[in-house]
């Protein structure tokens, strides 16, 4: 099957990417998309050590806050079970954000800098301002064990497909709008028009559809079409939390499927 | 047992013996602190 396989990107970012795949069966593509998900291991807090909470939250509704914030995973550096220590102190009249945290590993930072854990207050009433203080271990795992540990969200994938001109629509007919989304590839060229930032329409072309407001009859128009699926073509839309890039995280799902697939080999080997 | 009495806002320690009752100025109303110790919490 990988002899002929065949990866192009439509759109490519570090948070976001879409790619079409070629020459995969569903089963691999669903495989993939599941690896993206639950297999990637990233850092994510794991346990945390209060020193001082005076704050309005409890310290285990915090503690599964912290939990929940992206940290950056460096490639390569980690392995499953390491553990790294951040810290946090934060005195009111004060918003306690995710970038508050501090880590002992230069390449380990909250991904995003701006998610609020806790909002500080110094009460009129208090004789001391509200603080939050602790330290907390960070450990390598799995989406598997944990929705904390998902390096990627908003994984899927749909069919690449393409359209077929049929006829000319009838003349008296009313057009109404033809809503497909996802990416076509392009092979009835001669009956498309020009779409905003596609250049001419050329066969073999992947457009995708919200170049044409996702319908149809704006790219063909006054014409009858049929929306077909392009066998053992998938088009991925991957999102990461920002823990690593897009091309890490599907390089890394890819090589754990790839893993797993030698493993049970020689499992069944007699 | 240290409590911290509501009205005087002072450190009282408790004995069994004393009765719930703030001895500098007997209000009968008094709040546990937070312990000092650090709490380990595992996230789930």
């Amino acid at each position: 099957m990988t002899e002929n396989f065949e990866v192009q990107f439509i759109d490519r970012d570090e948070r976001t990417a879409r790619f079409l795949v070629r020459g995969v069966s569903p089963a691999f593509a669903n495989g993939l998309r599941r690896a993206i998900i639950a297999d990637v291991p990233t850092l994510s807090i794991d346990s945390v050590r209060i020193i001082e909470n005076s704050s309005v939250m409890f310290d285990e509704q915090i503690s599964l806050r912290l939990g929940l914030v992206p940290l950056t995973t460096p490639p390569n550096e980690f392995e499953e079970g390491d553990i790294v220590t951040l810290a946090l102190d934060v005195e009111g009249p004060e918003t306690a954000y995710s970038g508050d945290l501090r880590s002992d590993h230069e390449l380990v930072e909250p991904a995003d800098t701006n998610i609020p854990i806790i909002e500080l207050k110094y009460p009129e009433t208090a004789d001391s301002p509200q603080r939050l203080e602790l330290e907390a271990d960070a450990v390598m795992g799995r989406g598997r064990d944990h929705a904390k540990n998902q390096g990627g969200v908003a994984v899927g994938y749909r069919h690449l497909q393409t359209v077929v001109v049929e006829d000319d629509a009838d003349e008296y007919s009313d057009s109404e709008p033809e809503i497909l989304r996802g990416v076509i590839e392009e092979r009835a060229a001669e009956h498309a028009v020009a779409t905003d930032g596609t250049g001419e329409p050329e066969n073999g072309a992947l457009v995708a559809t919200e170049t044409f407001d996702n319908d149809l009859s704006k790219r063909y128009p006054d014409k009858e079409v049929s929306v077909r699926d392009v066998d053992d073509a998938f088009v991925f839309h991957v999102e990461s939390d920002g823990s690593m890039s897009v091309d890490e995280l599907v390089t890394n799902a890819a090589d754990s499927l790839a893993e797993r697939a030698t493993e049970l080999e020689q499992a069944v080997q007699l | 047992m240290s409590y911290k009495c509501s009205r005087c806002k002072r450190d009282v320690e408790l004995d069994e013996y004393g009765g719930v009752r703030c001895p500098y100025c007997g209000h009968r109303v008094l709040l546990k602190e937070r312990s000092r110790n650090i709490k380990e919490i595992d996230v789930q």
